[in-house]
């Protein structure tokens, strides 16, 4: 389970790896551009990209005989982004001297057609190799040189150059596969007068050279002159660890390393390469240095173009403009990308040939490098221009460079990009009434008129009228004032929930009273149903009822009960005369029987009379 | 007895007032007489005397930058029409002023996002305001929805939407004041300032900032100001380089 996760895990890189690979790109470099006649050469031809490559099957050049000699593929994963690659090979046999120029194959690649770039090879007539420090035949010698077992090569493709052209470079460093290196210092490119790239280790094979097997290390670089003349590139310096057997201290007869089938003096001719267990070897320091290559640089020539950065290469340049309707004073944001080969160092963003009417500001740039060492590729700049007034089309954008190939300045131009600008101009770049050295006679603030005979480009008139009151920077919630006004509306707020509350609680007490109100008035009612009161408390209690359901009649009037008479209660009610002469009878006995201390009728009430009385309080609505 | 001390108090109060607007009336009179008759100098240190007695108007500022711009000082010119736009928003002579000396000093400014160029429309006190005025709408809307035994649906629209604009007017405070025209605006005063990777003269430069230049105060580090650039960067100047917009 855990194994088919990682499986996926791998495969999802490897996919998404070769989801963002690069398009195919082509290189092409011979494994040394000088050689004698009889010796022979590798040309490789490396693809890199997805897709397949379908090689030239025929690389055809006079003089020379070049035969395909296999090929090889290799994968590489760097922060989780793979790529792969094809290294196709050709032995080149030179069939006599002079320098051969290779010319550009044609490599067709995920459907695309690249070609290479065009390679030069100088064969010397002398059957001696030149002063290099490859590794020589028929060198006789006794000690083990450990020079022979490395060698350092720099490539540069071309003996001229123009001053802040960018050179591509290449170092191969050669290893006996038996000496075991470790690399101290890596290699380095010595000389004056030019400045060179950080070294990018760019792939490794093995190779046979003379008949000796090296693992060969290729590193890439560019080079660029800061001054005209004519100097030496190089040589490549560096350091490194190798395991050589010790020096014996007696000359003795030996038996011929297997290695040295030529007899060329093999230093692993030594018994301790054949059985390492006889001696015991020793790691020594030592220096691999290259050849220096000559280099002429020329100067650039005169009357650059004014929008000329330093720029030198082949490029191309594309615009575009967002958005394209604005209103003056809307930015614009212009995309320039500035794609080819050369030092993208010195390119600058495209210059805006007439700024008239527009505010430009500062561009941003990206790079995007296509190869290893950042000679080709695309600069992206991004430049935010701002119209003052009504515009149609953008500016032209100029951006010039110097081609070494056609050896002249080259100026490249944006096509002209149409826009709407909606609005009226800018006050700023139009409106001036007055020059400053003239403050209006008035102590009035003028309107700011827009004048046309005006002289452009000078600053507004004085303002002679000073405000009674100052004024601050702080915002007003800074300040106490704004925070006191808070008061006003958070009393009133208070003043609002007090007012609410006491609403409330005077309503829960007239509810009291007037259940209190209802409560007694059956009370009365249920005593006055009963058969044995006295005929004072009988009515006493029917005024009192009578009294009761009058106040609660009121309603808002609110009346006290206490104060209701016959008449009160007679209009409450409204009632007919012949019930309003009923309710004053009451109300007369109620009074005759409460205040005159004895009763002068019969001791008890009839029937009749206690059902009229019951009758006239029930009918009470 | 204690009115009669009142009266009197009230009264020294407002004679020294009347007093202290009438000299300012006569130095930035006079500050004016100057720049008229070409004495630029003098004018700003007439115009610069009431400013530091707290004599703040967005005139006065605005006088102060054509005074600067009549000698020459392109950065302290656009320092101060920035002012007077600080003060009163709508000076539509501070604005076109502004618009020349930048012109004139290649000045370079802030990039404005996108909620900040609708936001500021309005200025932060209008805003403050707004946001006042909806809170306690908000407040008396809840205390009646609170004391009222009926709820009311109108009343409860009513609250909601308050709350938005509370809401929304805190973000434009928030996002105004934070802004490329904020509390920490300033404006480069300096000649052939140029911003700096690292607090040091030997520093890498990141951005040469022209006289005028709007940057954005980050922070201060003894005599050196990181600061966010027109170009979206950010980077050190020497402090004195500098001024901030709001004083």
């Amino acid at each position: 389970m855990g194994r088919a996760f990682l499986i996926g895990i791998t495969a999802g890189i490897l996919a998404a790896g070769f989801a963002f690979a690069d398009s195919p790109s082509v290189t092409a470099v011979l494994s040394n551009s000088e050689i004698v006649v009889g010796e022979t050469v590798e040309l490789q031809i490396k693809v890199t990209g997805p897709g397949d490559a379908r090689p030239p099957e025929e690389i055809s050049v006079d003089g020379m005989e070049i035969h395909a000699t296999g090929q090889s593929r290799q994968f590489e994963i760097h922060n989780f982004a793979t790529s792969s690659s094809v290294t196709y090979n050709y032995t080149i046999l030179p069939l006599r001297a002079g320098r051969f120029t290779i010319p550009p194959q044609t490599v067709r690649a995920g459907g695309n057609l690249l070609k290479t770039p065009e390679l030069t090879l100088n064969v010397a007539d002398s059957p001696s190799r030149p002063s290099g420090v490859r590794p020589s035949r028929g060198t006789q010698t006794q000690s083990v040189r450990a020079s022979d077992l490395v060698f350092a090569e720099l490539i540069v493709p071309q003996k001229t150059a123009y001053v802040g052209e960018i050179v591509p470079v290449q170092i191969r460093m050669g290893f006996d596969p038996r000496v075991r290196p470790r690399l101290i210092e890596p290699p380095e490119i010595t000389g004056q007068g030019f400045t060179a790239q950080k070294l990018q280790e760019s792939g490794q094979n093995s190779e046979t050279i003379n008949g000796r097997p090296y693992d060969v290390v290729t590193y890439k670089t560019a080079i660029a002159a800061a001054r005209a003349g004519k100097f030496e590139v190089g040589p490549v310096k560096a350091k490194a660890q190798v395991l050589v057997p010790r020096p014996r201290s007696a000359p003795r007869s030996r038996s011929r390393s297997p290695f040295d089938l030529f007899d060329l003096d093999d230093p692993f001719s030594d018994p301790f390469f054949s059985n390492p267990f006889a001696q015991i070897g020793e790691r020594r320091e030592i220096e691999i240095k290259s050849e220096p290559v000559a280099l002429e640089v020329k100067p650039l020539p005169p009357k650059a173009p004014p929008s000329f950065s330093g720029a030198i290469g082949n490029f191309t340049m594309t615009t575009d403009a967002k958005p394209k309707s604005v209103q003056v004073g809307d930015p614009i944001t212009v995309t320039t990308a500035i794609s080819g080969r050369g030092n993208f160092d010195r390119v600058n963003a495209p210059v805006v040939e007439d700024e008239r009417g527009w505010h430009k500001y500062p561009p941003s740039s990206k790079f995007k490098q296509d190869d290893e060492v950042g000679i080709s590729g695309t600069k992206t700049f991004e430049t935010v221009l701002s119209p003052n007034e009504k515009k149609q089309s953008l500016p032209l954008l100029a951006f010039s460079y110097f081609d070494p190939v056609k050896e002249q300045y080259v100026t490249v131009r944006s096509e002209p990009i149409a826009i709407s600008v909606q609005g009226g101009a800018v006050a700023a770049n139009v409106a001036a009434t007055q020059p400053g050295s003239s403050p209006p006679t008035t102590a009035t603030r003028p309107e700011p008129a827009i004048q046309s005979t005006a002289k452009p480009q000078d600053i507004l008139y004085q303002l002679t009228e000073r405000p009674r009151f100052t004024e601050s920077f702080a915002p007003i919630y800074t300040r106490r004032v704004f925070w006191g006004a808070q008061l006003i509306p958070l009393l009133a707020l208070i003043g609002f929930a007090v007012w609410k509350i006491r609403r409330a609680k005077i309503n829960n007490r007239e509810a009291q009273r007037l259940a209190a109100l209802h409560h007694e008035a059956a009370e009365l009612m249920h005593k006055l149903r009963r058969n044995d009161a006295s005929p004072r408390e009988y009515y006493a209690e029917a005024s009192r009822v009578v009294r009761v359901k009058t106040a609660l009649a009121s309603g808002s009037r609110g009346i006290d009960p206490n104060v209701v008479d016959a008449e009160t209660a007679a209009d409450t009610f409204k009632l007919n005369s012949d019930e309003r002469d009923q309710l004053r009878r009451l109300f007369e006995q109620s009074d005759e029987w409460q205040y005159s201390g004895a009763h002068n009728g019969p001791g008890r009430i009839s029937s009749e009379s206690r059902r009229e009385v019951l009758e006239l309080i029930e009918n009470l609505k | 007895m204690k009115i009669r001390g009142y009266f009197i108090a009230a009264s020294l109060c407002a004679l020294s007032i009347s007093s202290l607007s009438a000299q300012a009336d006569a130095d930035f009179a006079k500050a004016n007489r100057d720049f008229a008759q070409g004495h630029f100098k003098e004018a700003i240190s007439g115009y610069e005397a009431l400013i530091r007695d707290g004599q703040w108007s967005a005139n006065v500022f605005y006088d102060l930058g054509n005074a600067y711009f009549r000698a020459g000082d392109f950065g302290r010119a656009i320092l101060n029409y920035e002012r007077a736009l600080a003060l009163a928003q709508h000076h539509p002579e501070a604005t076109a002023n502004l618009q020349i000396a930048r012109d004139e000093a290649h000045a370079l400014e802030l990039q404005a996002s996108w909620p900040e160029r609708y936001l500021q429309s309005a200025t932060v006190n209008q805003y403050s305001v707004t946001a006042a005025v909806a809170f306690w709408v908000a407040a008396f809307c809840l205390a009646a929805l609170i004391f009222t035994p009926r709820r009311s649906a109108a009343m409860i629209s009513l609250l909601l939407v308050m709350l938005l604009v509370f809401a929304g007017a805190i973000f434009a405070i928030w996002q105004v004041e934070r802004g490329s025209k904020g509390n920490a605006l300033a404006i480069v005063t300096g000649k052939d300032v140029q911003a700096r990777l690292a607090t040091a003269d030997t520093a890498n430069a990141v951005l040469a900032l022209p006289p005028g230049s709007e940057v954005k105060i980050l922070s201060t580090r003894g005599d050196w100001t990181y600061v966010a650039l027109p170009n979206n960067l950010r980077g050190w100047i020497p402090a004195k380089n500098a001024e901030r917009v709001r004083l």
